[in-house]
């Protein structure tokens, strides 16, 4: 059987290699290629879903030894909460290649970049052995990095700088964490299914690599106060770079919540639960109360993303069927919601060449396409039923209502912050959508085939998701399931 | 009468010499200066004659030396006043001060 | 009976079809959607028919459920129960909602976005139908969510001017307040149960700690309250006005707004589980009752009459349900989305006539509008509760139902709000339709805007004499108008005609009501300040909140990220500091080196001044030096 993991994760890299050697002289090459490369990682994905079994657990496992002396494996695996995320990841690439095809800087150095940046986002969701999940999360860094820091805004290396030291710093708790799991008599390996299932470490000691590991995500997602790098980092960064960063990289921070706090230290997850809730609401009112107040677009979906992610938080520490179902149902949509947004932000910069909400009015009237989808997403994001926003905040909710961890006071307050999202989306819908056309709106045109085409697959899920939630949780809910049973918590 | 010593011709070579020297030294021309170097060369030719005489009576080694001394002084100075006209042709003058590209 | 399942898909369908549409090929479409909602009126025909006789109350003649996730093991669903209620709601909303979308198609055609306003109209009714067939609390919440995107989209519909714009935000985000309690007495439903299912969770009310039913009945009728526009969240409605009127017609009078009402009526067991909260529900329902009629006799613009008619109207079925007459407040429901409806059909054709909202400006319609001014007729006096109009029985059964069960100040609460009501109909008629004509150029409605004022009328003037029918069908005990309360409310409501035309129906003193409101003093000023909620609110969360995230967003900027820029100026000014020490110190030793090789360089090199004789002084120095040497060390 074909390694198809592996060709998943490496074939980008194969593009970026390609891409790099490219002649200078032939700028166009290297989109078509990484286009290619990226469709056909997806089309790889696809065939992925459709071949996974979803009471199946862990699939298309491929392991070998990689370093034995230290017993490092090269093992890779998927199950029902990662393969969402690595198809959001197959699909976010391609279109982040196509929202850049008319990079004109550097295209070879950039599509390296994005293609580079594939390997990392796939890698982190497939790897099951720790040093080879901590290369994928680092090497996400630098291309992260240099999007930002060469095809940035006005204030590109600021951002960059802060975004890479900032997410530099929690990596390193989270190896700290990886090595005390590695060092210690009850864990000593990198195999993360065997730490998965061991149940030896004394509660103390769990207690303290959840610290370090907390540090290392809550930085990643972001949560409140660790969330400053991220409204930089997005109003610098070029449009695909905002949607991989909202759309996968933040998600690297929850999955590793699931994928690595809950099921390695289940009794320090327990105690911690309380205060990441907090955390996580904290940021579910803060976000949107500070998006609220935002002038440039690209903050104020920034700020939305501080405020969505508090409630993926909130599911997760509920540790209850439906806030984990939620939490991973949420990570997705965000995904695919908030690409949508940076997408529109982006392609509505490029026409009016502002981003500032008081000079953008009147698009559903000028260009009414840009306008509606806008519209559409905004509605999306504020988490209306029938589209795939609601799903997840509404299961973390209720995951949190009937969780024994969490205070039912968390889930009222957070039940108040889907209000807070409706009136940060529809003031800003208010002001840019709705309305005659500003002077920066007047004369632009409206989306191309091209541009529509970007948009439509995220359009359709968005439906599809919020309509029929099995759609998703049909792969979740089993693993989810799994994961609790694993804890003792079920 | 008392005969001559070697102390007569070593105390006029010496006295030859220091004028050289002081010749080499203070003169400002590079004509001059010359004329001291073969100053300072003619009183190490007279030395080497006298103490020839007094200490070697036998042998003429010193005599031999002399005459070569002065064959070579005299190519010498050829080629030293050779350079000092050389130098005024260059620097319009034979000021030793003036010609100081020797600095490092 | 799987046809139940078209009954909402098939709207849904129009709407699915005609949104990704271009403008141009929408407006040529628009009939997609009246075709969807004429289907669903056809088959939800079908459907009373099959529940006909009805009779039993819970039992459903169609019932099924596909799931839609499945969560830790338990069934998420969008399922379908066709029972007697939902019955009666079925053609309730589509004969409502096809008489707007024909009507529209007069009202609306000359502007230009008419393709969408119909696909929005559509998506609506597919909603409203969904949630009237819903089994379950977790899909009827979506399509709650799902009409009030609509509500929000109709009331914008004309975006490009400022009021519209502020009423549609206003509109979503105080139903949205009710939302968030719906949400949170959804997650005390499945903590409790662990189902949404109506059969489960209705089931079983009886049976929860009081506390529980309490808790969840009071969450449920928060979101009822911002939905039905009652007090304190009724402040949407009015401003609700801005959208086309037939939208209003349909979404503002008729059928959305009564969704609240449906919530309650549904959910009716938890009610009754908890007692409290029956009181409570009647306690708004008469504040809104009373408040919402006494501010529509106040309004000078027709629509915002109507509104806070709607408003009044709407407490009237809450009250009902909250003083045990579930049923009455159900006819109530039905009853007046026809007559309201009617009213605000009739109230598009006068705004088109006269061109302008201001009754102050309008007058003598009668004559001008025939058709018209007998339909609209024809719903005032159902409004105001006069026999044999639908509205009078309706009326007379909540009366009834309220005084039989002792509930005598709630009697009289409502008996005031019947003046009242009978009292603004009254100013109504006088002001539009008596009086000296202010407008040229009057003409009636295009006949598409008049038919279905004519079907609607006349469902207003007999669909009062169900009522006994009605209650039967819905499982419970036949009522029938007892002669006593009768008389007393007919004598009510003419009472307060009377005084309207007393007030504004003379002849000579239409316009002498400056000395009417100087009289009233204090009254009226609070009136006109609509009790203050609007100032309120504006005051003590909408601009306190606003300042919040604002001086939030500056704490951010400056305290977080401040942290966090700090502590890179810090590692920064550390780095200065070890980098002064590691040049000054550290390599200070290895270029102090160099450096002395270089200084003692510099200083040997001036002696190299090349001159000869310098030179020469030197080497005489150097051999004096060294004979001095010599003889020393020779001694």
């Amino acid at each position: 059987m074909l390694p198809l993991l592996t060709i998943i994760v490496f074939l980008p890299l194969l593009g970026a290699a390609i891409t790099a050697l490219l002649p200078k002289e032939r700028a166009d090459l290297p989109r078509l290629v990484s286009l290619v490369v990226s469709l056909v990682d997806l089309a790889l994905v696809a065939w992925l879903v459709l071949r996974f079994d979803v009471a199946g657990g862990l699939q298309f496992v491929e392991r070998a030894n990689w370093i034995p002396e230290a017993g490092i494996q090269y093992f890779l695996g998927i199950d029902g909460i990662s393969l969402p995320l690595l198809f959001l990841s197959a699909l976010l690439l391609p279109i982040s290649i196509l929202v850049s095809w008319e990079v004109s800087e550097r295209p070879g150095f950039y599509f390296t970049m994005i293609l580079l940046l594939a390997v990392g986002m796939n890698g982190v969701f497939v790897a099951l052995d720790f040093v080879l999940f901590y290369v994928f999360w680092e090497i996400v860094l630098v291309p992260m990095y240099f999007l930002i820091a060469i095809w940035g805004g006005s204030r590109r290396e600021y951002a960059a700088i802060k975004f890479f030291l900032y997410t530099l710093f929690g990596s390193v708790f989270v190896l700290v964490g990886i090595l005390a799991l590695y060092l210690h008599p009850g864990g000593g390996t990198f195999d993360m299914t065997v730490l998965a299932a061991s149940t030896g470490l004394p509660t103390s000691f769990q207690w303290w690599v959840f610290a370090a590991f907390f540090l290392g995500f809550a930085v990643k997602v972001p949560v409140f106060p660790f969330h400053t790098w991220l409204p930089d980092a997005h109003v610098e960064a070029p449009t695909a770079g905002s949607v991989l960063l909202a759309g996968i990289l933040l998600k690297m921070g929850t999955y590793g919540f699931v994928r690595v706090s809950l099921p390695m230290l289940p009794d320090a997850a327990a105690s911690w639960a309380g205060f990441v809730a907090l955390l996580g609401v904290v940021s579910i009112v803060y976000g949107a109360a500070v998006a609220f107040a935002q002038t440039d677009l690209k903050k104020l979906v920034a700020y939305s993303s501080v405020s969505h992610m508090g409630f993926v938080m909130l599911g997760i520490a509920a540790g209850t069927p439906e806030g984990l179902n939620g939490a991973v149902a949420l990570m997705f949509a965000h995904g695919v919601i908030t690409g949508m947004l940076f997408l529109l932000v982006g392609m509505v910069h490029e026409r009016t060449h502002t981003r500032t909400i008081a000079e953008v009015s009147g698009l559903s009237k000028q260009v009414p396409v840009a306008g509606g989808m806008l519209a559409f997403a905004s509605f999306a994001s504020l988490g209306l039923p029938g589209l795939a926003g609601f799903v997840g905040e509404f299961l973390s909710l209720v995951g949190a209502w009937r969780s024994e961890l969490v205070a039912p006071g968390y889930a009222i307050v957070a039940a108040a912050g889907i209000l807070l999202a409706a009136a940060y989306m529809l003031w800003m819908v208010q002001r840019v959508v709705l309305g005659t056309p500003s002077s920066a709106v007047e004369g632009i045109t409206d989306l191309t085939r091209l541009e529509i085409g970007i948009l439509i697959p995220l359009v359709v899920i968005t439906v599809v998701m919020g309509v029929y939630w099995s759609s998703i949780l049909r792969y979740v809910d089993p693993a989810v399931t799994a994961l609790l049973a694993s804890m003792g918590a079920v | 009468m008392t005969e001559i010593g070697p102390s007569a011709f070593l105390g006029l070579a010496a006295v030859l010499f220091t004028l050289g020297l002081y010749g080499a030294v203070a003169r400002r021309s590079a004509v001059m200066v010359l004329m001291s170097l073969e100053l300072m060369a003619v009183a190490v030719n007279l030395n080497m004659v006298a103490l020839s005489r007094f200490v070697t009576p036998g042998e003429m080694t010193g005599q031999f030396f002399a005459i070569f001394t002065m064959v070579v002084s005299a190519a010498e100075i050829g080629l030293g006043l050779a350079l000092v006209l050389a130098i005024y042709r260059q620097t319009r003058s034979v000021e030793l001060s003036a010609i100081d590209s020797l600095k490092g | 009976m799987a046809y139940v399942a078209l009954i909402p898909l098939l709207p849904a369908i129009g709407f699915v079809v005609m949104a990704p549409l271009s403008r141009a090929t929408r407006n040529r479409l628009q009939w997609l959607g009246l075709a969807g909602v004429g289907g669903s009126l056809v088959l939800s025909f079908a459907a009373f028919a099959a529940v006909w006789p009805g009779g039993h109350e819970g039992e459903a003649a169609y019932h099924a459920s596909w799931p839609i996730a499945q969560v830790g093991g338990v069934d998420l669903s969008v399922g379908l129960l066709l029972d007697p209620v939902a019955a009666v709601m079925l053609l309730v909303v589509t004969v409502v909602g096809a008489c707007v979308q024909v009507y529209s198609v007069g009202y609306m055609h000359r502007d230009e976005r008419v393709g969408w306003y119909f696909a929005v109209l559509t998506l609506f009714t597919a909603a409203m139908l969904a949630l009237v067939l819903a089994d379950n609390f977790l899909m009827l919440y979506m399509a709650w969510e799902v009409m009030g995107l609509c509500s929000y989209l109709l009331i914008g519909f004309w975006h490009e001017q400022e009021v519209p714009r502020k009423a549609s935000q206003k509109a979503f985000l105080t139903t949205r307040v009710g939302d968030v309690g719906f949400a949170i007495g959804l997650a005390v439903i499945y903590l409790t149960v662990g189902s949404f299912d109506f059969d489960a969770v209705l089931g079983s009310a009886a049976s929860w700690a009081p506390g529980v039913a309490t808790a969840v009945a009071l969450l449920l009728l928060v979101g009822a309250i911002g939905k039905s526009a009652q007090a304190p969240l009724h402040v949407w409605l009015p401003d609700a006005m801005a959208a086309p009127t037939p939208a209003s017609a349909l979404i503002h009078a008729a059928t959305m707004v009564a969704a609240g009402v449906y919530l309650i009526a549904r959910s009716l067991p938890i009610f009754e589980a908890s007692g409290v909260a029956l009181t409570v529900t009647m306690a708004v329902g008469a504040a809104s009752a009373l408040l919402g009629g006494l501010l529509a006799a106040v309004q000078h613009d027709i629509k915002k009459v109507l509104a806070y008619s709607t408003i009044s109207q709407l407490g009237y079925m809450f009250l009902a349900i909250g003083a045990g007459g579930a049923i009455a407040g159900m006819f109530h429901l039905v009853t007046h989305a026809f007559f309201k409806s009617l009213l605000f059909l009739g109230a598009g054709v006068i705004i088109h006539a006269a061109h302008t909202q201001d009754m102050r400006e309008m007058g003598g319609l009668a004559r001008h509008l025939p058709v018209t001014s007998v339909t609209f007729g024809a719903g005032a006096l159902a409004l105001a509760g006069i026999f044999p109009f639908s509205g009078f029985w309706s009326k007379d059964e909540i009366l009834y139902a309220v005084w039989h069960n002792g509930h005598y100040f709630t009697f009289l609460v409502a008996l005031a709000a019947a003046f009242v009501t009978a009292f603004y109909v009254a100013r109504l008629w006088f002001r539009v339709f008596t009086g000296p004509v202010q407008t040229d150029h009057l003409a009636e409605g295009h006949a598409e805007m008049l038919a279905p004022m004519g079907v609607l009328a006349a469902i207003t003037a007999v669909v009062g004499f169900t009522a006994l029918g009605f209650s039967e069908f819905l499982g419970h005990a036949g009522y029938w108008p007892d002669p006593a309360m009768a008389i007393v409310s007919t004598l009510v409501a003419i009472s307060g005609l009377a005084v309207g035309w007393w007030v504004y129906g003379r002849r000579h003193l239409v316009l002498n009501t400056r000395a009417l409101k100087d009289r009233a003093g204090h009254a009226y000023t609070v009136l006109a300040q609509k009790y203050y909620f609007d100032v309120t609110y504006d005051h003590v969360i909408i601009r306190p909140y606003i300042r919040a995230t604002e001086s939030l967003s500056r704490f951010d900027r400056t305290v977080i990220d401040g942290v966090v820029n700090s502590a890179a100026v810090l590692w920064k000014t550390a780095a200065e500091v070890a980098w002064t020490f590691d040049g000054r110190v550290i390599d200070g030793l290895v270029n102090g080196t160099a450096r002395a090789a270089r200084a003692s360089g510099g200083a040997l090199r001036r002696i190299q001044a090349g001159r000869v004789q310098t030179y020469l002084r030197y080497v005489l120095g150097a051999l004096v030096l060294l004979m001095l040497w010599i003889v020393v060390k020779g001694a």
